[in-house]
């Protein structure tokens, strides 16, 4: 690797909830931000600079709400950023956080991710503040029904996608959604909300916030002196394409591709399917789990759907993914990109509980924003040289 | 000369204020205004934290006030809807008695003469209050606070909410390329403009190319066809917001204009039930008459100036499994 190796240390979240009217932005970031100190063993004192990712500003209609929780975040006297990239913003964060770390600027830097989808209404905030909004249901059923047809996918991939996840989020502690009589049934029942997404394979609303730690080698060394392994971060990318113009495919998106092969050469993954133990992709509706299989090289092309239907991505299958439940289980917006890259760190760590996937040695962290546009993904591995 | 459009978004947004600035609201409604102790300090408003360092802050609540001395001020000569009094007024930086931090509020004193440093003010309060910063209306000359109209008392339960009504109006410019595009569909012709790089065409009056990152200009118009094929399609549960302005399910399609590669995405459809819609379906061009042309245009909105929408034309479906792939 030609960038200095870099790890996280510490990972922290909220308990993910349609409202958290107890809190205020600035006591629910901090809850993620505390819990993430105390993983790492550090103070705000050791946080060097700070990077806060959250979805647009019209979701709360508090302009600039970096600057407002500056001294919320402890970054008074302190380099403080705000990241913009529409749903992967949280993936983002983690990536522009890193970078400076990397880059030597900053030894420790916190980054912290955030939705308070309680205070706005999503709908009103994605069509741009005007009616008849598309949602971002409407926006993606599309392109649902494209892959449906390209790969010749049975119907019943997309419930499976939904049992599995809200399975996995009952194992989870901060999960949002806790379905405990989740069914292929209960889902094949539930309202048809933009054909052929049903309201059971959509992701909910939710409050919610993260923060991950991320620190130098010699900082990353110490923990894990200390028996706290890092996550070592083996690569990371963030790509992007121009919203529509002829030819333009959502379905497997240029920046997806770029995306994963980008991650992939960097971290030296040559074998994606054999060679990650486990992925995190950011799936807030469930049929965006195959196409994210195969865009990101886990299965082959119309093969993604596959993979679901043998079981291969449950928990106990041989690419666990989205084990903490996913998007479709917990949806605080801006930080549903960085809680990806957090439980993927968490993986490799040994730190996802009940979650866990036995042995997790490499995982990735995947989000995804606007019209299949911003691409954002990390590799990380329990050592810095997981191939030998 | 560059055309603006005006747009007002308004939306009431409701804050969760958490345990001490709910305290702050809360006390508000009953005419006392709370600081909390920080260190040596007593911040006004309240903060859940220590701005210095982020350290958490016991919540050691004070009284403050309810006078104070102005230790700045602006004179505000010509105030706007959203500024807390409809006739020139003051804002200043107001240490109340008792505080370290000084709070920014309304001073109500008629003209800027009125106004200097260490001035003494007190202040106005709304009869009616419900745990909002304007439960105090403005601070006045002097060390006696008022209240005005009927005082109605305090909340008698803890505020954790505010409601927060949001507004903006803004101007955006209209490119030119919009406006030739809305002119074209006045004349019920669909315009459309051809990058000279990559040969692609977009509709829409969108001047650009984003592959090539160039600008289209009017030596780049095509007139596109008025008809084509669903290519694909969104049938949308509305969810109901303030500014819906939907009710039932609808449909937006994608239109493939015959003989191109132009896609008219999100397109209205006309006398195509939610239910009927599906891929292949052939289209014409609905244009609107004289009588229905609004400064706002037809159903597609924007640029697409009189172009109402997509209507069935009776001819045979398509068949063609890669359609549903035509969706930009």
């Amino acid at each position: 690797m030609s960038t200095p190796p870099v790890a996280v240390v510490g990972v922290g979240q909220t308990h993910h909830k349609s409202r958290r009217l107890d809190v205020s932005f600035g006591g629910l970031v901090r809850e993620a931000v505390f819990r993430a100190l105390e993983d790492a063993q550090m103070t705000l004192a050791d946080i060097d600079a700070v990077v806060l990712g959250k979805a647009p500003d019209l979701f709360e209609g508090v302009m600039k709400p970096e600057l407002y929780l500056s001294d919320a975040l402890g970054a008074v006297g302190k380099p403080m950023f705000r990241v913009h990239t529409a749903g992967s913003v949280g993936g983002t964060t983690a990536i522009v956080a890193a970078s400076h770390v990397q880059a030597g600027k900053h030894k420790t830097v916190l980054a912290v991710a955030f939705e308070k989808q309680s205070e706005g209404n999503a709908q009103f905030a994605l069509g741009s503040g005007k009616g008849a909004s598309l949602g971002a249901g409407g926006a993606f059923a599309p392109f649902i029904r494209a892959y449906i047809q390209r790969s010749g996918a049975p119907e019943h991939i997309g419930w499976k996608v939904a049992v599995k996840d809200r399975l996995n989020a009952l194992k989870n502690p901060y999960a949002h959604l806790k379905i405990e009589d989740i069914s292929i049934e209960k889902v094949k029942a539930s309202p048809m909300m933009w054909e052929p997404i049903r309201f059971l394979e959509s992701c909910p609303s939710s409050d919610g916030a993260c923060a991950v730690v991320i620190t130098d080698a010699a900082g990353a060394n110490a923990a894990a002196a200390d028996g706290r392994p890092p996550a070592w971060i083996l690569s990371a990318s963030s790509r992007s394409e121009p919203p529509s113009f002829p030819g333009r495919d959502p379905v497997r998106p240029a920046a997806a591709l770029q995306c994963a092969a980008d991650v992939y050469a960097a971290a030296g993954i040559t074998d994606p399917r054999r060679q990650i133990d486990t992925a995190e992709l950011y799936v807030p509706f469930s049929w965006l789990e195959p196409i994210w299989l195969e865009a990101f090289g886990l299965a082959d092309e119309g093969e993604g759907w596959k993979l679901v239907d043998d079981g291969t991505t449950e928990l106990g299958g041989s690419l666990p993914v989205n084990p903490s439940g996913g998007v479709l289980s917990s949806n605080p917006i801006g930080a549903s990109g960085l809680l990806r890259f957090a439980e993927a760190a968490n993986q490799v760590r040994g730190a996802a509980g009940e979650h866990q996937v036995d042995g997790a040695k490499v995982a990735i962290g995947m989000a995804y924003g606007a019209n299949n546009q911003y691409f954002s993904t990390w590799a990380v591995g329990s050592s810095l040289h997981p191939f030998g | 000369m560059t055309r603006f459009i005006e747009s007002t978004i308004t939306f009431p947004y409701k804050r969760s204020l958490g345990p001490v600035v709910g305290a702050f609201m809360t006390a508000l409604t009953e005419k006392k205004i709370l600081g909390i102790r920080c260190r040596d300090a007593v911040l006004v408003p309240p903060m859940e934290w220590d701005p210095a360092t982020g350290a958490e802050l016991p919540h050691e609540f004070v009284e403050v006030g309810p006078a104070g001395t102005v230790e700045s001020w602006t004179w505000v000569p010509a105030p706007s809807e959203q500024h807390p009094l409809d006739h020139p007024f003051a804002f200043a930086l107001v240490l109340l008695d008792g505080a370290t931090t000084p709070l920014l509020h309304a001073v109500d004193a008629g003209t800027p003469s009125a106004m200097s440093e260490g001035m003494r003010v007190a202040p106005r309060w709304r009869g009616s209050r419900v745990g909002r910063i304007d439960d105090i209306i403005c601070f006045v000359p002097g060390d006696m606070a008022e209240t005005e109209g009927e005082d109605t008392g305090g909340a008698g339960e803890p505020v954790t909410r505010m409601d927060y009504l949001a507004s903006i109006t803004y101007r955006n410019p209209v490119p030119e390329a919009a406006d030739r595009a809305t002119e074209a569909s006045r004349e019920h012709r669909l315009l459309g403009l051809r990058c000279p790089t990559c040969g692609r065409v977009y509709a829409g009056g969108r001047g650009l190319c984003p592959v090539d990152a160039i600008e289209l200009g009017p030596d780049c118009e095509v007139d596109l066809p008025h008809t084509g094929t669903i290519t694909n399609f969104a049938i949308v549960t509305p969810v109901q917001y303030p500014g819906q302005t939907e009710t039932e399910p609808f449909v937006r399609a994608f239109v493939l204009l015959d003989g191109t590669d132009v896609i008219i995405p999100y397109s209205a459809v006309i006398e195509l039930p939610a239910d009927r819609v599906k891929v292949g379906i052939r289209v014409d061009a609905v244009w609107a008459s004289p009588a229905e042309e609004t400064e706002e245009g037809g159903g597609m909105g924007g640029s697409w100036g009189s172009l109402l929408g997509w209507i069935p034309n009776g001819e045979p479906d398509l068949d063609d499994p890669d359609l549903v792939n035509r969706i930009f």
